[in-house]
């Protein structure tokens, strides 16, 4: 592969890592949408984009290597290529969490939510956010103050899942008969303050890729 | 052992500058690589720590290049060239058998006694991982032998002479990867006990076998820092777009 091939194989390398986020987002949508409207059709559809970011992460992850042992990358070309395997990996992960919380729609579709979701799509808000800001970062090769914006919302997030956790365990003391439900609410809000600590992973590698330096944003 | 200090090394041929301002130092017992385009004067660089340039008329250099605190334009060249041995990059045996390649750096210098030049050539060879491949057929010509063994040879007869510094130009340009991959073993095994300096065109093999890399372009030290963090995270624009093939 000449020169050129290589340029144009590590932009749709980008692309494809860019795409695996927007879908990442998307999968976060779907399935506190599905949560919140117990639809089984959006868990599906939801449980479907994880599979897409399964095959695709591997599908990036076999191109990575390819270029790798071809092109034998060094400098700012061997970190982009090390930070698109690691971040599209990072981004699969994503999708597992958004498919686990379909599955829990899909678990307890006949049950009323114990609680109306107020604070989760303000946590899945805000983990979209982070993960846009990822994606202007890894497009602009611009990193300046990228660790404060993802700081400040993982922030918000945690402290949401903080008193998700405290409020669900009240009303378990309260109404022992909703802990089934009260504890997979406590999950998904778990799962959405991982999201968030995988966004700000995507940031970690994002920076390594443009300027080298090994940061550890949360 | 050795370390070598060049201090503002301007180099000519007739009026044009190939070297300048060169600082560098070179640490001891250390693999210290050479990398740029063609014609960035990396080879020029090389053969000032020896003199070997000396042997060209339109050549002038000014500067100092210490080894070990002495400055070689002060030491006779013999006597230099034998503490700082050199390995070319077409393996260049005399026609003479295996033994006599490797013997003929002690002769010169003075040892005649029998036992001392068997033993030296075959401590050569052995350091030089010929040994085992040469033991039964010393007094075979050395020309019988393949390109990479030749090399190998080069390298034991460098030894020979007890050297401090081994300037290695270009070792592996033309040898298959077999041959190259036991010449990187080599250098990573002679490091122990010499300091190298290597130029070379494969920027992979600097990145396998050096502990420093120095980046040259247009006869100026553009970059030099420690192997790792040049290949991974070149401070100067001019190295990251030379590493990565963009240019050069």
């Amino acid at each position: 592969m000449v020169r050129k091939g290589f340029e144009k194989e590590l932009r749709k390398l980008e692309d494809s890592v860019i795409e695996m986020a927007e879908t990442a987002k998307k999968s976060i949508d779907t399935s506190v949408e599905s949560l919140k409207k117990k639809d089984v059709k959006l868990a599906k559809e939801t449980i479907a984009l994880e599979k897409e970011m399964d095959k695709n992460s591997l599908d990036i992850e076999n191109r990575c290597m390819r270029l790798t042992a071809l092109q034998q990358p060094v400098a700012k070309d061997l970190r982009f290529i090390a930070s698109m395997l690691k971040i599209s990996d990072t981004l699969e992960r994503v999708g597992d969490y958004a498919g686990k919380i379909a599955k829990i729609t899909i678990k307890t579709k006949d049950k009323p939510l114990a609680k109306p979701l107020i604070d989760i799509p303000k946590m899945a808000e805000l983990s979209k956010e982070m993960i846009d800001i990822d994606i202007e970062a890894i497009r602009s090769k611009k990193v300046e103050g990228i660790e404060e914006k993802l700081t400040q919302r993982d922030d918000v997030i945690d402290n949401l899942y903080e008193q998700i956790y405290k409020e669900l365990l009240m009303m378990m003391f309260e109404r022992p008969q909703i802990i089934s439900d009260a504890t997979d609410l406590i999950f998904v809000g778990r799962y959405l303050e991982r999201i968030g600590d995988l966004a700000c992973k995507v940031a970690n590698r994002t920076i390594y890729m443009v300027d080298g330096r090994r940061t550890l944003i949360k | 052992m050795t370390s070598i200090k060049i201090k503002n090394l301007n180099a000519y041929y007739g009026e044009k500058q190939v070297l300048k301002e060169i600082n560098l130092d070179i640490g001891e017992k250390r693999v210290t690589a050479i990398i740029g385009p063609s014609g960035c004067g990396k080879s020029t660089l090389l053969r000032c720590i020896n003199r070997m340039n000396d042997f060209i008329d339109i050549f002038r250099a000014e500067g100092e290049i210490d080894i070990d605190d002495k400055d070689i334009m002060q030491m006779d060249p013999v006597l230099l060239r034998k503490q700082v041995g050199m390995v070319f990059q077409k393996p260049n045996p005399f026609p003479k058998t295996i033994f006599e390649n490797v013997a003929w750096g002690p002769k010169i210098h003075g040892t005649k006694d029998k036992s001392t030049l068997n033993k030296i050539v075959n401590n050569s060879l052995k350091q030089a991982a010929l040994w085992d491949e040469v033991k039964g057929r010393l007094k075979d010509n050395a020309l019988g032998l393949s390109g990479g063994q030749q090399q190998r040879l080069c390298i034991a007869r460098a030894l020979a002479v007890s050297p401090e510094v081994i300037l290695l130009d270009e070792p592996c340009s033309a040898l298959d990867p077999v041959s190259t991959a036991k010449i990187e073993d080599l250098i990573v095994a002679l490091k122990k006990h010499y300091t190298i300096v290597i130029v070379t065109h494969n920027m992979q093999q600097a990145a396998r076998v050096s502990d420093n890399t120095a980046f040259l372009l247009n006869g100026d030290l553009i970059e030099y820092s420690d192997t790792d963090t040049l290949f991974e995270t070149p401070k100067d624009k001019r190295t990251e777009d030379y590493i990565t093939g963009r240019f050069g």
